[in-house]
């Protein structure tokens, strides 16, 4: 059984491309009983995201399954496959499990840590679980998956602190005025980066926006390009500013619009209300010394960015952390996989032995045939236990091997000893036939640039 | 001495906070609340032996008075952060349970219980007050907390306690309910005291010194009104002239100081009316 992944992500791929290979479309569903149907696939599971699409397959033989999925990718998304063809990754073996644990642990992700992609690997599963088409080897790869997420989250920062402007803005509201939802965001001028930061602001559920412009008509048309947000006239900017929790400030005025004094003003009837106020025009907006004021909090570009560069430091010194963190989960799924991997040959010894067992006892059967039926029994039973206790302590060992090569090689071995054949399609276990020993491919595929 | 079991789980309690507090581990935390809980069970343990043993809860002198304090103090803390999921108060909590618990830990004996100190109204006086300065105690801890937080997001300085403490917003709520809850429990305990006073001047009590003594010139009296207008005035201030925030913070702490100054030093060594 070997491990493949195949695949674009915006590591690989341009955002038209990623955009024509998203499985949301049709359905993750509908791709997992396409790919189940063409049967070159064991297991399969479709991770789907707006930054990656990804094919994760346990399979036979990786090769040919590897361009079976990569024409699947092309005709189920009608993209021709010359267009595919130089954006897409084929992943295999154990690299292919630690792709996939660096995207649930968020460093494969476009901002490096951020917490969403988790749960959308834990939903891929989920609808590979429903759609039947995820088996041992996809599970236990996929669980490890989770595991890596949920120690990356809480063993290092990695996910700690905003690494955008706008996300540090978002940040800081929270943390002054906790919940976002019922409050009131003012945004002074109709500028690119004061939309921005308004719909971050949305997006964590904030009661109302209006935008407030020199020109109504630029004001009108930001705050629909918002949506669900109001635009007001000029002159009613104190009444705005007054009724507002969290003003955002972004014009091209070459002088402050706001003074001390008059930010003054609009605190005293707000008595113990804090404001917060999001400097973000160059040159600024609000006199520096306004931020004196009790329960003003002003905070301009400059100082969001240091903030975000912070955050950015010290990401880095911890995906060092999250890196050993999916190396050690590697390793432990890699012997996973190597018990797996020797199962054929115990299964080939136990049928071999209890072969022999049989014949013995029916070369014996003319003597045995005049005992009583319960002792007969007790002969069953006995020579029963014996191969049993002969095989323990070979398989436990076979099991437990340390190196994929020693596996081989021991299996090698038993099964030159004991003339192995290949063991019968054993009944009760999922086992795929086949007596060579395919641990899994150690074949180091390049991740495309 | 059996008080020295609650507190040493206290200090254990303590290091698990202040250790949580600095590596924010989950485990940790979950040890921390663990440590807690087993102390304040201890501790409840060790009131209910005394209790049986005096058949009366120990409220009765200044030192059972600080025990019952300090394990009333512990639940509270207990019930807000379960509640409200947020361990971080604890670092700031768990010094003062120590501090306060190692007074009875090293006082030898069982208090004598004297004999005017009874009726209803004399629990009912003690058990508010003693709820009361429980509930200040978390307003200001939450109000110390608060300023902290403050000073990192007015000095733009996102550090430390940005990283590890819930929102401004959320504090000053919590400052605030504590407070409430405190001004009505101080409240009433202070008007339960001054009618039990009456009722014992006036019969069974008439002879005794102590009694007699209680009066607005008794400093742990005065303190007490001291106390009851500060925090009288912080709910004022907070929703008619827009006190909230950091001057409600440090008025919460001023408010608490003076009640430790009353639960402590004045019981033991100034006042002629409590001293039992």
């Amino acid at each position: 059984m070997e491990l493949l992944l195949v695949g674009i992500s915006h590591r690989t791929a341009p955002v038209e491309l990623r955009e024509r290979v998203d499985f949301h479309t049709r359905g993750v569903g509908e791709a997992l009983r396409s790919v189940a149907e063409r049967g070159s696939t064991r297991e399969a599971v479709v991770v789907s995201t707006c930054n990656r699409a990804e094919l994760y397959a346990a399979c036979d033989d990786a090769a040919t399954t590897g361009a079976d999925l990569i024409a699947f990718l092309s005709e189920f998304h009608g993209v021709r496959a010359t267009d595919l063809a130089p954006h897409v990754y084929d992943i295999r073996g154990l690299d292919a499990a630690r792709h996939l644990f660096r995207v649930a642990g968020g460093l494969d992700s476009l901002v490096v840590g951020e917490p969403q992609i988790l749960g959308q690997v834990k939903e891929a599963h989920t609808a590979a679980t429903n759609a039947q088409t995820a088996g041992p080897v996809l599970n236990r790869l996929f669980h490890s998956s989770f595991a890596v997420g949920k120690r990356v989250r809480t063993e290092t920062g990695l996910g700690s602190g905003a690494v955008s402007v706008s996300y540090a803005a978002a940040a800081l509201a929270k943390k002054i005025f906790g919940d976002l939802r019922g409050r009131s965001v003012a945004v002074v001028g109709a500028g690119e980066m004061g939309k921005l930061t308004a719909l971050h602001m949305k997006s964590h559920g904030v009661h109302t926006v209006t935008i407030v412009s020199r020109t109504m008509a630029h004001a009108a048309r930001t705050a629909e390009a918002i949506g669900a947000a109001s635009a007001a006239p000029w002159e009613e900017l104190d009444t705005v500013l007054g009724g507002a929790d969290i003003v955002i400030t972004a014009t091209g005025a070459a002088s402050p619009i706001l003074t001390k004094a008059r930010v003054e003003a609009l605190m005293r009837p707000r008595r113990n209300r804090p404001l917060f106020i999001i400097d973000i025009a160059v040159p600024r907006d609000v006199e520096p010394a306004a931020g004196e004021i009790e329960q003003l909090f002003l905070y301009n570009i400059d100082d969001l960015q240091a903030t975000v560069r912070e955050n950015l430091a010290r990401r880095s010194t911890e995906v060092a952390r999250a890196e050993a963190i999916v190396t050690e989960e590697v390793d432990r799924f890699a012997a996973w996989l190597r018990s797996r991997s020797a199962i054929p040959t115990v299964v080939a010894l136990r049928q071999r032995f209890e072969a022999i067992r049989r014949a013995e006892l029916e070369r014996l059967e003319f003597k045995l045939s005049t005992l009583p039926p319960d002792a007969r029994t007790r002969v069953d039973e006995i020579t029963h236990l014996i191969v049993e206790k002969l095989l323990l302590t070979p398989t436990e060992q076979l099991k437990s091997l340390g190196e994929a090569d020693t596996v081989e090689i021991y299996a090698e071995a038993l099964t030159r000893l004991f003339e192995l054949t290949e063991p019968e399609p054993a009944r009760g276990t999922s086992e795929p036939p086949g007596g060579k020993l395919e641990p899994f491919t150690r074949n180091r595929s390049r991740l495309p640039r | 001495m059996m008080n020295a079991v609650p507190l040493a789980l206290y200090a254990a309690a303590f290091v698990a906070y202040a250790w949580h507090f600095g590596r924010r581990n989950p485990v940790i935390g979950r040890t921390a609340t663990t440590l807690l809980i087993a102390a304040a069970l201890s501790h409840t343990f060790v009131i209910g032996m005394q209790t049986m043993e005096a058949g009366h809860v120990p409220v009765g002198g200044a030192t059972s008075a600080i025990s019952t304090f300090v394990w009333l103090l512990a639940v509270a803390y207990l019930y807000t952060e379960l509640t409200t999921d947020e361990r971080a108060m604890g670092v700031f909590i768990l010094p003062l349970l120590v501090a306060l618990q190692t007074i009875p830990a090293i006082t030898p004996g069982a208090e004598e219980h004297a004999a005017v100190l009874q009726g209803p109204l004399f629990g009912v006086h003690v058990s508010s007050l003693l709820f009361a300065y429980a509930s200040f105690a978390l307003a200001c801890v939450i109000g110390i907390t608060y300023v902290l937080l403050f000073k990192e997001i007015k000095a733009k300085h996102l550090g430390f306690f940005y990283a590890r403490l819930p929102s401004l917003q959320v504090l000053d709520r919590m400052n605030q309910r504590a407070i409430v809850i405190g001004w009505v429990f101080l409240t009433v305990g202070m008007l339960v005291g001054a009618v039990w006073a009456l009722q014992a001047r006036g019969g069974y009590a008439a002879g005794d010194p102590r009694v007699q003594a209680m009066s607005l010139q008794d400093p742990k009296i005065f303190v007490a009104l001291v106390c009851w207008f500060v925090y009288s005035f912080e709910l004022f201030a907070a929703r008619r002239i827009g006190w909230g925030g950091r001057r409600a913070a440090y008025l919460s702490a001023l408010g608490f100081a003076i009640v430790l100054l009353n639960l402590v030093p004045i019981s033991y060594f100034l006042t002629k009316s409590h001293n039992f």
